[in-house]
């Protein structure tokens, strides 16, 4: 129903905001997975032994058979192949960056899933599914997925 | 003294200085007691002002404090320092106490004391241990057309001089300072342990004086990422989980459309408006567009007020966060359900009392509202409403 | 009186649930979830390969996460499959039951699965509960659920020493019954000799509700598979437990509104008499041998037993100062320690009817009632005035 003109004199619209704390517990697999990256720079996932599938992130079971693989840990390559990307072409302060950058989909070496994070130090231009890229870690201690600050071009 | 969870109670006073965050604490004026019963209990008073923080023993009577915390025992103090027991389970068995403003446990001393940890076992890791294996730590491929040659001049219990030197992808140590070093990092010996194992923050010992570095700073710096971090084998694997904490910070607009909108228009005014059901004569207050029970449009407003009764009341002891702002609250304060005159009965109206007002606030209570000086259309208008009889 | 006939029965097959505690650090959402769904699954002795649909719901902002439903997919097994997503608030729980309910009975899916889980320890509660205030007016006010209007009115009308002892009376009871319960979370081992004490030394949270009043915040996760009548016939692994009836009731008022000079009915008591009527009970507290009830607090527990039950004048309080709500008691109430021993809010709905079908069966362990149990029902609460309410039966004779 539309509003009829004598309505719209009194229509307002309040300004609002929500500040809400929150926190996010990884788990005992997703802190595994993190705190390798930062004390070791190695990249791990959790393999199922009889579908012969490694999944990385790592997950607590596999997603075809349901088996428990939770403690089946494997190390996978630092380098990969872009299997999947897009170019992220608007600014947002929720995005961790400046546009234009590549959110890339990333099967490493020895994974069966791909990764999805950031590929940097590539014109968006020259980006291409196939292309061989390679992790490149957070100096300090990050905690988060950020912990593998991106990739980049073999 | 007693331990328990591997730390006694005099360790969480005695670390307290150390904990606490000045910047945190501004404009707290407060004095909280601790009485601990029990084997390793005793009494503490913590004296916070002009963010300051001192922490005595006392002996006998712990004096006038803002709030005392009370616990049966060592274990049950210890316990909900760590989080090993649950705050609300101790308080709920009566194991622990807190007398006076319950707001201290709650909200303010986490907000101006780091958490307490315990403090880690002591191993058996020395600088040269550390040193000595650099080797296999090396990462060649870090260290690629490196040439480098740095020392350490490491000073007091368990230190030396040493020197490593980076050169066609291999690492060696050596003992003695050499004379053409492109840096030398003189520190005590505990304090390049402590870097090591993490305890001590790099950026932080050099920004306080605790490192010294001659020659090249950026040579210095760089020194870390030809290497593998180092690895407590000492250490016992304690689990670590992650977690992420954040503040999701959301803007949002409301529209009020023209029925809720003549409410703040009523509000410049200094007015109550109600929306009126025209079948079952109900007093709609905020107005709304239909009335729930006839499923009929209002159209007719009336002014409710502006004096009315209380019915109910949340006199609220417990402070939570303002959602608008993310704030914690003042407490005491009250949220009265006021019978509005004009209003129908089952048609209450809620706000916040006048806090002076609060000792004499009962239900019955007579209340009109005090208005802003220029009420501009916003739920700030209203003051409070405060007792009139 | 509406028609609520359906066109084949339904029955619980099917429960599944995590412990229930404050922290769940080891485990994130989607694993906690797995855990459910895993356990419900077991306990049919079924795969996801027998489940054709998946009801999935939490309560909205609690962990600040948007749409854990596409998150979950692959574990809580909706991959693949049809999903529908659900949250209702508090009674979130209940509601996917109700909605898992019709969606076998209108024979568009044989087998569902529905799912209800929260990570209170991951958000802010009571920040997020006040959100749900109008957003132009009352949110600043709110105080979540922490409420003493409920104590005042009681006290009003019967009187401060009665009230508060049968408050602190109902929170002890409760605690006995959590202590039998071992996936409960707060477990305190209160006795009735610390009635006074705690009566005066809880911290006070808002007017005479204390913190010992009040449910906990909990992390956990329960699952429950139902299926239609064909499907029980074939056989299952555990007795079925049939879903009679299910009714919602709610009101449009908003918490500003709620203390006139005149009370208005309450929605339990509404869904009650909606409830009970079509169902030809004339004493519930009679007919039923369990009530899995959703007390947020002692003060709401004992109140809200008297809408339930449409009980009159002081009934309630007499009935509980004569331990008729105890495991051995004339109505046993909330075996399981109920909401405020454990509560992860989009679980704790749904809870209710998994534990009144555990009493049903003879499978809830440590808090199995002695005395069988035939008739069970369970309520879930939620919004401002926001009630569900299920009717469980052993056996299909109704």
């Amino acid at each position: 129903m539309t509003c009829k003109c004598e309505d719209i004199k009194d229509c307002f619209v309040i300004e609002a905001r929500m500040a809400l704390p929150n926190q996010y517990f990884v788990g005992r697999i997703g802190s595994k997975w993190i705190i390798a990256m930062r004390d070791k720079k190695k990249l791990t996932g959790l393999k199922c032994d009889k579908c012969n599938i490694t999944y990385v992130p790592p997950r607590e079971h596999c997603n075809k058979c349901g088996a428990t693989i939770a403690d089946n840990w494997v190390d996978v390559g630092t380098t990969g192949e872009i299997v999947n990307f897009t170019i992220v072409n608007y600014n947002d302060k929720h995005l961790p960056k400046k546009a234009p950058y590549i959110l890339g989909q990333i099967k490493l070496d020895g994974a069966d899933t791909p990764l999805t994070h950031i590929v940097a130090d590539v014109d968006p231009a020259d980006v291409h599914v196939g292309m061989k890229v390679k992790a490149v870690f957070a100096e300090g201690p990050v905690n988060t997925l950020m912990q593998l600050d991106h990739f980049e071009p073999v | 003294m007693a331990e328990f969870f591997g730390t006694t109670v005099a360790d969480i006073f005695n670390t307290m200085p150390k904990r606490f965050k000045p910047e945190a604490s501004k404009g707290v004026d407060v004095v909280i007691g601790y009485d601990c019963g029990g084997e390793g209990g005793g009494k503490w008073k913590l004296t916070v002002k002009d963010q300051a923080a001192r922490i005595e023993t006392v002996e006998g009577d712990l004096g006038p404090c803002t709030a005392t915390i009370i616990a049966s025992d060592a274990e049950t103090f210890i316990g909900v320092t760590l989080q090993k027991i649950g705050a609300i389970d101790a308080l709920s068995q009566g194991k622990m106490k807190v007398i006076g403003d319950t707001r201290m446990l709650m909200t303010l001393l986490p907000q101006i004391f780091v958490q307490y940890t315990v403090p880690a076992k002591k191993t058996e890791v020395t600088a040269r241990g550390i040193l000595s294996a650099i080797g296999e730590r090396f990462r060649p491929d870090k260290a690629a057309g490196v040439t480098l040659k740095y020392g350490y001049d490491l000073t007091g219990e368990g230190g030396g001089q040493f020197t490593i030197t980076i050169a066609n992808g291999t690492c060696t140590l050596k003992e003695g300072l050499d004379a053409d070093l492109a840096v030398k990092m003189t520190m005590e010996a505990a304090t390049y342990v402590g870097m090591m194992t993490g305890t001590i923050d790099g950026a932080a010992a050099f920004t306080s004086g605790k490192v010294r570095i001659d020659g090249d700073m950026m040579a210095a710096a760089a020194t870390g990422k030809y290497f593998d971090k180092y690895v407590d084998p000492n250490a016992e694997e304690a689990e670590e989980l992650l977690s992420l904490k954040k503040i999701t910070s959301i803007n949002q607009r409301f529209a009020t459309g023209p029925v809720m909108g003549k409410w703040f228009a009523g509000l410049r005014e200094k007015k109550l408006l109600a929306s009126v059901c025209p079948v079952c004569r109900r007093t709609l207050i905020l107005p709304q567009e239909i009335c729930q029970f006839c499923h009929v449009r209002t159209k007719e407003y009336v002014e409710l007020g502006p004096e009315g009764y209380v019915t109910n009341f949340d006199l609220v002891y417990f402070a939570s966060p303002d959602p608008l702002s993310g704030e914690v609250r003042d407490t005491p304060y009250a949220c009265a359900w006021i019978m509005l005159e004009g209003a129908t009965p089952e048609d209450a109206f809620a706000f916040e009392i006048k806090k002076e007002d609060l000792p004499k606030l009962k239900i019955g209570s007579r209340v009109r509202p005090t208005w802003a000086e220029k009420p501009t259309g916003s739920f700030r208008d209203i003051l409070y409403f405060e007792i009139i009889d | 009186m509406k028609k609520h006939d359906k066109n084949r029965n339904v029955a619980i097959i099917g429960i599944g649930q995590t412990t229930l505690s404050s922290h769940k650090e080891d485990q994130n959402q989607v694993e906690m979830v797995n855990e459910a769904v895993k356990n419900a699954l077991a306990d049919a002795n079924m795969t996801l390969d027998d489940i054709d649909c998946i009801v999935h719901g939490n309560m909205e902002l609690f962990e600040m996460q948007f749409q854990p439903d596409m998150w979950h997919a692959l574990d809580c097994g909706s991959y693949g499959k049809e999903e529908f997503r659900i949250t209702t608030g508090g009674t979130v729980g209940a509601t996917l039951v109700c909605a898992s309910d019709s969606l076998v009975a209108s024979g568009q899916y044989d087998t569902v699965l529905c799912l209800g889980f929260e990570k209170l320890q991951e958000g802010n509660t009571t920040g997020g509960i006040t959100n749900m205030a109008d957003p132009l007016w009352f949110r600043n006010l709110q105080t979540g659920a922490l409420t003493s209007s409920t104590a005042n009115e009681m006290i009003k009308e019967f009187g401060k020493e009665r009230v508060l002892r049968a408050a602190m009376k109902y929170r002890i009871m409760i605690d006995k019954h959590a202590m039998l319960n071992e996936r409960a979370h707060r477990r305190l081992g209160l006795e009735y000799d610390q009635l006074e004490n705690l009566m005066e030394t809880s911290p006070q949270l808002v007017g005479d509700l204390r913190l010992i009043h009040m449910c906990s915040q909990s992390d956990g996760a329960c699952a429950m598979v139902l299926t239609n009548e064909d499907r029980v016939k074939k056989g299952t692994a555990k007795p079925p437990v049939w879903i009679r009836d299910h009714e919602t009731s709610h009101r449009g008022e908003n918490m500003s509104n709620l203390y006139g000079a005149q009370k208005p009915k309450s929605t339990h008591r509404d869904c009650a008499e909606k409830l009970f009527m079509r169902n030809g009970i004339t004493n519930p507290l009679e007919y039923f041998d369990v009530f899995e009830m959703y007390d947020p607090s002692a003060f709401w527990g004992l109140d809200w037993l008297r809408e339930f039950l449409l009980l009159k004048d002081d009934e309630v309080l007499k009935l509980m100062e004569a331990n008729e709500f105890d495991l051995d008691g004339k109505l046993p109430v909330n075996p399981s320690g109920g909401v405020i021993a454990s509560n992860p809010i989009g679980a704790t709905a749904m809870l209710r009817p998994a534990e009144a079908a555990l009493q049903i069966r003879g499978d809830a362990g440590g808090h199995q009632i002695k005395k069988e149990v035939r008739h069970a029902l369970a309520s879930g609460f939620g919004g401002t005035l926001w009630t569900v309410m299920l009717m469980l039966e052993k056996e299909l004779n109704w």
